[in-house]
């Protein structure tokens, strides 16, 4: 169907600007998370593409064609709401049912794409049960269906596994997964959750107060974060970051550290003390002091306890440097790298 | 020192017990004396004929006033045929308004908000005095019919003609209660959250199908409260007809409730009044029951 | 600059009809509102200009010699006290009797209170004009009539405003009942110190409902009273209508204004909380 591109869009509730001069391009066919914390404006984009909250100004084209004059049924897309927003006095058939009868599709045809759709998700036994009569998971399923039937150029998804418990959530996340391989059109997918993200993304867009933050794949924003707002939103627990001095922070994640009770080769080590130990099962964490400041390790190694002093070294790749405003010092960004380098490699034994 | 402990336990309990007993029992007393006895006395006294002044020289005439009431005198079934219109030209005409007033009037601005006030405002007004009000302003001399000759039309004669004088009283109910209601439809159309609208819209819906597939059944418990509502209030109507029309020109007003209050104080026969009273409470058990099981079934209940 | 001139014109021609749709708003809110005005307009004028035909939308003379003729003629002291008594006094009764009653349906399921609730929805449903004759006998047989008490008694349960409270009451939340409970506090306790401050905002309406119902109430005080000294407002402005030569429209119409001019006051203090307690109304 093409790419969506936001330009130059601009969006405020009265008089307080949410989104400023936001230019974005969504790929077609791809599974794209737009994913930060509340109010950060990604449910906002959401409804800009879907056309229930226009933009108050800037374009918005999908396939080259500015589609804001456009309504929101014409647009060849469907969306799936977080709290489903399924019509409570229809039944499971007649939600389904909707879209297509006002896009005025014969009766054949709709109790064939219905029966196939209801196959499909789960739900041939409950076509005739009111929204009322179903649990939560099976309500998602009916706006699932809902929007599947239409087979729709784009999939929108606002947080649409939050209402689920756990275990549905995880199972619902594969099957979301596969659903997107089977029928490689677009989805954008809206989430808080940034394991969700990880896990279902094929680009990932990070938001923090309307401002995009990084646009990456998974593997770029884990290894090569932009900023310290996306170093530390992704990856649990966060990445520890460490001012170091002229104002330049020092990151590294806690599952890079390595752990050990000797000195070893390493250029990068420190001695902490180790003050609380979290047993996981596969990992365990740790949270130690490091001149002064506190940091998290993961590590498999279990056998360390707590008020123990160990020494911690990482890899010079795993080690990230940001400025004073937040941005990330990458190797071609200052003329002298290893400066930086120096200033926190070699290993000392002294305390 | 230990029973004590248990007794004043025991004795606490029991005063939990009867404490909602004792919330409920001023209030069933009143409407039992004011209610349910007045209902069954109105019957027992519906097989007698007396006068106001005497009720205790009554004769027993068993069924004999209803053989009257509904057989012998044709200004019974007048009132009843008069109550009927006037119900039904009362319910729907508020309720369509108060719907499509709510949905115009809906919206968070300043001018809806001035509106949905002043439109509210003729509720705050004694039925009566809208009665005196609307009389002039139907008066042969009076304004509206002043507008007409503006316009070069005929004046009509209002209240004076028994083709138009229901249609007055109408207007007047209709009137005085039309922003109540719409504010009780406007409170439900903002309960009905707005990513329904949202879906909808996705789903390619136009106007009439957003009304009447979503908004109409979403409504559905509030439409079924006010039908109920203002049935029952129909059958009140006395004030207007009393000071408008008297009941007529030609019993062409007559209501049910007028025509008790006439036969009790203008033709003192009260066997003829209680026996029409207690038709009116059968009419107003037999359309709540008719209501519930016919149209409560279609009542989405969220 | 071409395309901001489009865009331009494109915002008017979507502006036009949202502003038509404001003007027929406006026109048809003053159109509802126009009796009032006429009402109040017309209490102002001198008799002889009242039966003007084509009738003036402004005074020509601007007299208070409708109200004058009022407050010489009529004992309007009288009337004015009685509707002040009625109206407060049923307040006074409807408040202890209906707030414990609503509030134990509300929160208790006691043996019983399905029978008990159903004499309120039966309540519900009879008007006035079925009770009024067995309700007369009665005071008559207490020997009462001749006083304010049929005007006042009867109404001290009303099943409307017992739904009403009911509904807000089973808004709050059990748990914080519960809580009180745990905190050794007495059943009493707990209504008055935890419920009724919570749900003064309903009260105040059903206060106010109250207030304007009874008020206005016509039908009630025409056929419990014979006497004048017990009779309130509006049969004395009804009366006004009763004379043998040609109606005194300006007359009339400043006795309702009277009439209405308390209920107005009210409301203009509160409407915000009126048109805001509209939320519970939803029935369900």
């Amino acid at each position: 169907m093409g790419d969506i591109v936001f330009k130059g869009i601009n969006k405020s509730f009265g008089n307080t600007k949410v989104i400023e001069d936001l230019n974005l391009t969504i790929k077609d066919g791809e599974f794209t998370v737009l994913v930060g914390a509340s109010g950060c404006g990604k449910t906002t984009l959401l409804r800009m593409i879907a056309g229930i909250g226009p933009a108050t100004s800037g374009e918005l084209l999908i396939n080259g064609e500015n589609i804001t004059d456009i309504p929101p049924g014409k647009r060849d897309i469907a969306m799936v709401f977080q709290n489903y927003a399924i019509y409570p006095t229809m039944s499971v058939r007649g939600n389904i049912e909707f879209g297509l009868k006002n896009n005025k599709v014969p009766k054949k045809e709709r109790n064939r794409l219905i029966a196939e759709i209801s196959e499909i998700v789960g739900l041939t036994p409950y076509l005739d049960r009111k929204p009322s009569a179903l649990s939560g998971g099976q309500r998602q399923r009916v706006a699932l269906a809902r929007a599947m039937v239409k087979k729709p150029s784009v999939f929108l998804m606002d947080e649409p596994l939050s209402n689920l418990d756990a275990k549905l959530r995880v199972a619902m996340r594969s099957e979301l997964i596969e659903l997107h391989n089977q029928l490689k059109t677009t989805f954008v997918y809206v989430t808080h959750d940034q394991v969700e993200a990880m896990s279902m993304a094929d680009t990932i867009i990070l938001m923090d107060h309307g401002k995009i933050q990084q646009h990456a794949s998974p593997e770029i924003i884990y290894n090569d974060p932009n900023n310290i707002f996306t170093a530390q939103f992704i990856g649990t627990p966060p990445m520890n970051i460490i001012p170091l001095n002229e104002g330049i922070k020092l990151g590294f994640r806690p599952e890079k550290i390595k752990l050990s009770r000797e000195i070893t080769n390493s250029k990068f080590q420190r001695k902490c003390h180790l003050i609380t130990r979290e047993m996981l099962g596969s990992e365990t964490l740790y949270k130690a002091i490091l001149e002064n400041e506190t940091i998290m390790i993961k590590s498999l190694e279990a056998e360390f306890r707590m008020g123990e002093d160990v020494y911690i070294s990482i890899e010079d790749t795993d080690l990230y440097f940001f400025a004073a405003d937040g941005n990330r010092i990458r190797k071609g960004d200052v003329p002298d790298y290893n400066k930086l380098l120096k200033m926190v490699g070699g290993s000392w034994n002294e305390e | 020192m230990k029973n004590k402990g248990v007794g004043k336990k025991k004795s606490k309990r029991n005063m939990n017990l009867l404490t909602p007993y004792v919330m409920v029992t001023p209030a069933m007393c009143f409407l039992i004396i004011f209610t349910l006895y007045p209902m069954i006395n109105l019957i027992y006294l519906s097989f007698f004929t007396f006068k106001l002044a005497r009720p205790d020289l009554k004769t027993w005439v068993g069924l004999l006033n209803y053989k009257f009431l509904l057989f012998v005198k044709e200004d019974f079934v007048i009132a009843l045929k008069n109550t009927a219109v006037y119900t039904v030209a009362v319910v729907f005409f508020l309720i369509l308004f108060a719907v499509l007033f709510a949905m115009w009037l809906e919206k968070d601005t300043k001018l809806n908000s001035f509106a949905q006030r002043a439109i509210f405002t003729p509720h705050l007004v004694a039925m009566i005095s809208c009665g005196m009000i609307w009389s002039w302003i139907m008066d042969e001399k009076g304004l509206f019919n002043a507008v007409l000759s503006f316009f070069q039309l005929p004046g009509l004669r209002w209240l004076n003609s028994s083709a138009t004088a229901m249609i007055s009283i109408v207007i007047v109910s209709v009137w005085k209660s039309l922003g109540y209601y719409t504010l009780i439809v406007i409170s439900a159309l903002k309960s009905i959250p707005t990513e329904i609208f949202e879906a909808a819209e996705l789903d390619n819906t136009n106007g009439f199908r957003k009304f009447f597939k979503i908004t109409i059944p979403m409504l559905s418990p509030q439409l079924f409260f006010l039908l109920i509502v203002i049935t029952i209030n129909s059958f009140k109507v006395f004030d207007t007809v009393r000071t408008m029309t008297g009941g007529g020109p030609g019993n062409s007003t007559n209501v049910i409730s007028y025509y008790i209050y006439h036969y009790v104080f203008n033709n003192n026969q009260m066997g003829i009044a209680t026996s029409a009273g207690v038709v009116l409470m059968g009419i107003l058990m037999i359309m709540t029951i008719f209501y519930f099981k016919a149209v409560g079934k279609k009542v989405y209940y969220q | 600059m071409a395309m901001n001139l489009i865009k331009t014109k494109k915002r008017i021609m979507r502006a036009i009809p949202a502003f038509l749709n404001s003007i027929i708003k406006l026109a048809v809110v003053l159109f509802i509102l126009f009796p009032f005005y006429w009402m109040i307009i017309t209490s102002f004028k001198p008799y002889a200009e009242t039966i003007l035909m084509p009738p003036t939308f402004w005074p020509k003379t601007f007299t208070l010699s409708a109200y004058t003729s009022i407050f010489n003629e009529m004992n309007l002291g009288i009337y004015l006290k009685n509707s002040i008594i009625i109206t407060l006094a049923i307040i006074a009764l409807q408040i202890p009797i209906m707030v414990p009653a609503a509030y134990a349906f509300a929160k208790y399921k006691f043996p019983g209170h399905k029978l008990m609730f159903g004499i309120v929805l039966v309540a519900f449903m009879i008007p006035g004009q079925v009770t009024f004759i067995p309700v007369y006998f009665l005071m008559a047989r207490l020997g009462i009539l001749n006083t304010l008490l049929p005007q006042i008694l009867p109404f001290g349960a009303n099943a409307f405003g017992i739904f009403l409270l009911r509904q807000n009451f089973m808004q709050i939340p059990d748990e914080i009942i519960e809580a009180a409970r745990l905190d050794n506090a007495s059943e009493l306790k707990i209504m008055f110190r935890l419920m009724l401050p919570m749900s003064k905002a309903t009260m105040i309406t059903l206060a106010m409902f109250s207030f304007i119902s009874h008020w206005n109430s016509y039908f009630w005080p025409l056929v419990m009273t014979q006497s004048e000294k017990v009779r309130p407002l509006t049969i004395a402005i009804e009366k006004l209508k009763d004379v043998e030569l040609g109606i005194s429209w300006n007359i009339l119409m400043a006795g309702n204004v009277l009439l209405v001019f308390p209920i107005i006051i009210i409301f203009m203090f509160a409407s915000k909380k009126i048109v805001r307690a509209f939320a519970y109304k939803g029935m369900k």
